[in-house]
């Protein structure tokens, strides 16, 4: 099966579905260095696609673009038919839109668990404060620590304070959930808690973009896996056709190194 | 809901002492492991006790010395506190002392969780108050011997005569009387609270400070010292009533206002008013500056009909047209023509000053001001837009602000009743303690700004602030503090006058938010690019971000440097002498020198000021490391 093949293949199972991102030939340079080169993909409602590929491959550049974190120079994103442009009105709506969780949580340490997550709830959305708290509570409970919302992010370890991460975001009720290599700071043993946690969230139906080299997750959960070096996408298919069957030999050596 | 919050929670955990302490050491072990573990330590540690023996009977033998004229000093106390304040209007300044000390004891009652102080552990300070007092007693030299005149007796040899060491001793009898005392206190307080079962007993600190100051006021009713010293716009040393006498009745209502203050704070934290009173003691601390200075300084002979035709009205005209406009701000709907008016407001409101200062067209100046709040309330107004409650919010606090700022524009602009004796209506500590609470309160949201500006993204922004940060740090205080003196009033506009004592606080405001400026820039350059990208990605405005995210962290790291800088503008309030204004310092530097019964008196007077300047620094001082302590928990 060629890439072609394999992402027809994937196209067809989400073909009935809208587009939520669409990136077409997207640039970014950092001075002279080209980070991403013509990326063009397509991500639908619902879907869950993982982006790997080796450090410095540009996978965390893409991400970041696509909430504005970094800008790009060339090309367009349009997030559920925002197209992303300088035009602030525009920013802050994607950005109300698509929640993010990074690599190293970045929660606010100055402000307690439960006032993590309903800041940007009652003061974007403009809930009132009952109302955001019960709902941050619910959130807790459901990435599974309700009993830790009246300590500092200081106080919890790092499994506890990416899944308060992950509260955070939903509590603002996204559409699309980005996750930046969400388990590269954790400890062995805490990744999986963190992992259970996104398993339940794409299955709940969200639209999920996920930058990691957790391969078991992408196998599990992944509608399509996306692999780029380079600054480019090189091969994009469905989780059987990549860990089966990859075309192209830069996938085969990267798999090779880190299966 | 006598809940405790998770800080002080870990606070108490963290004095908890555990119960596999480490074993004590004993007094001798400790001396030979930390003072005499090898032979270079026994010799510094010799040394360095030469070294602080020769000090303290240095200043003790100053301060104790034939020569001094301590006298000075007790007859013109009022002087080094209020200068030429009249002694009728004295009321006004206990009223505002009463006033902070009401809000002191409030807001201790409310906010400390100061915790408590073992009570074997009070005995050893007062062992160690009664053996520093036995020392010093020991130390001193004898006493030099006079004749009758009054004149030092040489020996044959050409030397002061001193008196016996016994004959010393023996002499100050009263003070090896104190020393005894206390010591025996400590010692019963110490072995009485020694055993395994009482050595955790303990008193809450804030009962330990409030007895020590009962105590203090207490020695007022029987020790009758001090003299007044002001009289009939003359400086004259001239002794009569004694403060004491006068001051033991308002110092003892302050006490009691003290207590009161505390007790309301205790039963308010208990109560379901706790978050309403903490907001409102922090408001009533940051109006009480203004409001009490303005109780000591001025008290306004009102003109009922111009406040009934022109000051009222506007007022109201201002309060509810505004907050009807804020009201339509805040709707959903608004959308760009929010911004769009909010804009508008703000050229109008500049174009209002231009005008003032090119005097276009005459304009009350607190409709000036009110035009610029409205401008900026119209900006914040998108953060408000929602529910009723939210948008009430603004519309209410809109109106407490106008109430606010024409109540006191009315106030100011009303010639005051205050009969004022002398040119310097108020100087001293008093002075001194007014220029330095205004500076501080009002430089800091400027050089909050000004950071800001300097870390901003936006070039022109950055470079204002730049270039202002840098060309003020470049300049000493004293010129900048000589050019609002002089030279600004040449440059204002006819008809606007500045009076001396405001021209020097914009002057020395403008000064001291330069260097606080850079002092909360260091702090914002702690902030990790995390916390800016996690606060843009879940959707905050780029003010939210600032305000709820970026500057309580950037605060909270800077607090050791800010309060360098409040101490350090507190200590340089003395610079105002060269400009003519009678400070603290001066009042003991040049006011008591030139009193015809304390001729050239000099030393003893300065010697108080460095005291009590010492005093207040260190309790900002301590108040910064608990502050510091409290606040750090958060991070960890």
């Amino acid at each position: 099966m060629s890439i072609d093949d394999a992402t027809t293949a994937a196209n067809d199972r989400l073909a009935d579905r809208d587009d939520m991102i669409v990136c077409v030939n997207v640039d970014k340079f950092y001075g002279d260095f080209q980070a991403l080169k013509g990326v063009t993909a397509t991500i639908k409602e619902g879907e869950v696609a993982v982006v790997c590929g080796p450090s410095g491959s540009g996978k965390s550049t893409w991400i970041r673009c696509i909430n504005r974190l970094e800008v790009h120079q060339g090309g367009d994103i349009v997030v559920d038919g925002i197209e992303l442009t300088n035009d602030l009105r525009n920013i802050e709506k994607i950005r109300s839109e698509v929640g993010m969780v990074f690599q190293q949580f970045n929660l606010f340490p100055h402000l307690t668990v439960l006032d993590n997550i309903t800041l940007a709830p009652i003061w974007v959305r403009k809930k009132p404060r009952a109302e955001a708290e019960s709902t941050a509570r619910a959130l807790l409970e459901r990435v599974g620590i309700p009993e830790q919302a009246e300590k500092f992010p200081g106080q919890l370890s790092g499994g506890q304070q990416q899944r308060v991460a992950i509260a955070r975001s939903l509590a603002m009720e996204p559409r699309v959930m980005l996750f930046d290599e969400p388990t590269s700071a954790l400890d062995p043993e805490m990744i999986k808690e963190v992992l259970d946690v996104m398993k339940e969230l794409a299955r709940s139906g969200i639209t999920m973009m996920v930058v990691t080299h957790e391969m078991g997750f992408a196998r599990e959960v992944a509608d399509r896996i996306m692999f780029m070096e380079g600054g480019e996408i090189v091969e994009v298919g469905t989780p059987e056709h990549f860990f089966t069957n990859p075309t192209e030999d830069r996938t085969k050596l990267f798999l090779s190194q880190i299966l | 809901m006598e809940e405790e919050d998770p800080i002080s929670v870990a606070l108490k955990q963290e004095e908890n002492i555990s119960p596999n302490e480490a074993p004590r050491l004993s007094v001798g072990q400790w001396l030979r492991t930390n003072l005499f573990s090898n032979w270079a330590n026994t010799i510094l540690t010799i040394l360095g006790a030469l070294a602080a023996f020769l000090m303290l009977r240095g200043v003790l033998n100053f301060v104790f010395s034939e020569n001094r004229e301590w006298v000075a000093v007790r007859t013109n106390l009022r002087a080094l506190m209020t200068l030429s304040y009249p002694e009728s209007q004295y009321v006004r300044v206990w009223v505002a002392l009463g006033f902070v000390v009401a809000l002191a004891g409030l807001s201790a009652g409310i906010w400390a969780n100061w915790g408590g102080l073992p009570l074997r552990r009070l005995g050893t300070w007062f062992m160690g108050v009664g053996g520093l007092i036995a020392l010093c007693v020991l130390v001193r030299e004898p006493s030099v011997l006079v004749d009758t005149e009054g004149k030092a007796l040489l020996t044959l040899s050409g030397s002061l005569q001193r008196e016996s060491f016994g004959a010393a001793m023996a002499d100050r009898v009263n003070w090896w009387i104190a020393a005894l005392v206390l010591f025996g206190f400590g010692i019963a307080l110490w072995s009485r609270f020694s055993s395994a079962e009482r050595r955790h007993i303990e008193w809450p600190i804030t009962s330990i400070v409030y007895v020590g100051i009962g105590i203090a006021i207490l020695t007022l009713w029987v020790v009758p010292y001090g003299h007044y010293a002001f009289d009939d716009g003359t400086y004259i040393a001239e002794p009569g009533t004694t403060v004491a006498f006068s001051t033991q009745m308002p110092w003892t209502v302050m006490w009691a206002l003290l207590g009161l203050g505390f007790l309301l704070g205790k039963f308010l934290r208990s109560s379901r008013y706790v978050r309403m009173s903490k907001t409102g003691s922090n408001l009533l601390w940051l109006i009480c500056p203004f409001a009490l200075f303005w109780v000591v300084l001025r008290d306004p002979a009102l003109d009922y009909g111009h406040v009934m035709s022109t000051d009222l009205p506007m007022g109201l005209a201002f309060g509810l047209l505004g907050a009807g406009a804020l009201w339509l701000l805040t709707r959903s709907d608004i959308g760009e023509a929010g911004r769009i008016a909010a804009t508008v407001l703000l050229v109008v409101a500049i174009f209002n000053w231009v005008a003032a200062f090119f005097g276009w067209y005459p304009m009350l100046q607190k409709a000036r001001i009110s035009f610029l709040l409205l401008a900026f309330a119209a900006l914040l107004a998108p953060n408000f837009i929602g529910d009723v409650a939210k948008r009430r919010q603004l519309v209410l606090g809109w109106i407490g602000v106008m109430a606010l700022v024409h109540y006191l524009a009315t106030m100011i602009n009303t010639p005051s009743t205050l009969d004022l004796q002398s040119d310097e209506f108020l100087g001293g500590l008093g002075l001194t303690l007014f220029v330095a609470v205004i500076v501080v309160v009002l430089s800091f949201p400027l050089g909050v700004l000004l950071a800001l500006g300097r870390t901003s993204k936006f070039p022109i922004f950055r470079m204002l602030s730049t270039s202002y940060i840098e060309v003020i740090r470049g300049v000493p205080l004293i010129s900048v503090l000589i050019f609002f003196s002089v030279m600004v009033p040449l440059f204002l506009p006819d008809g606007m006058e500045l009076a001396e004592l405001a021209a020097v606080l914009t002057g020395y405001t403008l000064f001291s938010a330069a260097y606080l400026a850079e002092n909360v820039r260091g702090g914002l350059q702690s902030i990790t690019k995390g916390q800016y990208e996690a606060a843009d990605a879940i959707g905050l405005t780029a003010a939210q971000r600032t305000g709820f995210i970026v500057l309580p962290q950037a605060l909270t790291v800077s607090i050791p440097q800010l309060v360098g800088q409040v101490i350090s503008s507190f200590k340089e309030t003395s610079l105002l002498a060269i400009i003519g204004l009678f400070d603290f310092l001066r009042v003991a530097n040049s006011v008591i020198p030139a009193q015809s019964e304390f001729m050239g008196v000099k030393r003893e007077g300065i010697l108080v000021v460095a005291m009590i300047y010492f005093f207040f620094n260190f309790v900002i001082s301590k108040y910064s490391q608990r502050l510091e302590r409290r606040v750090g928990l958060g991070e960890r």
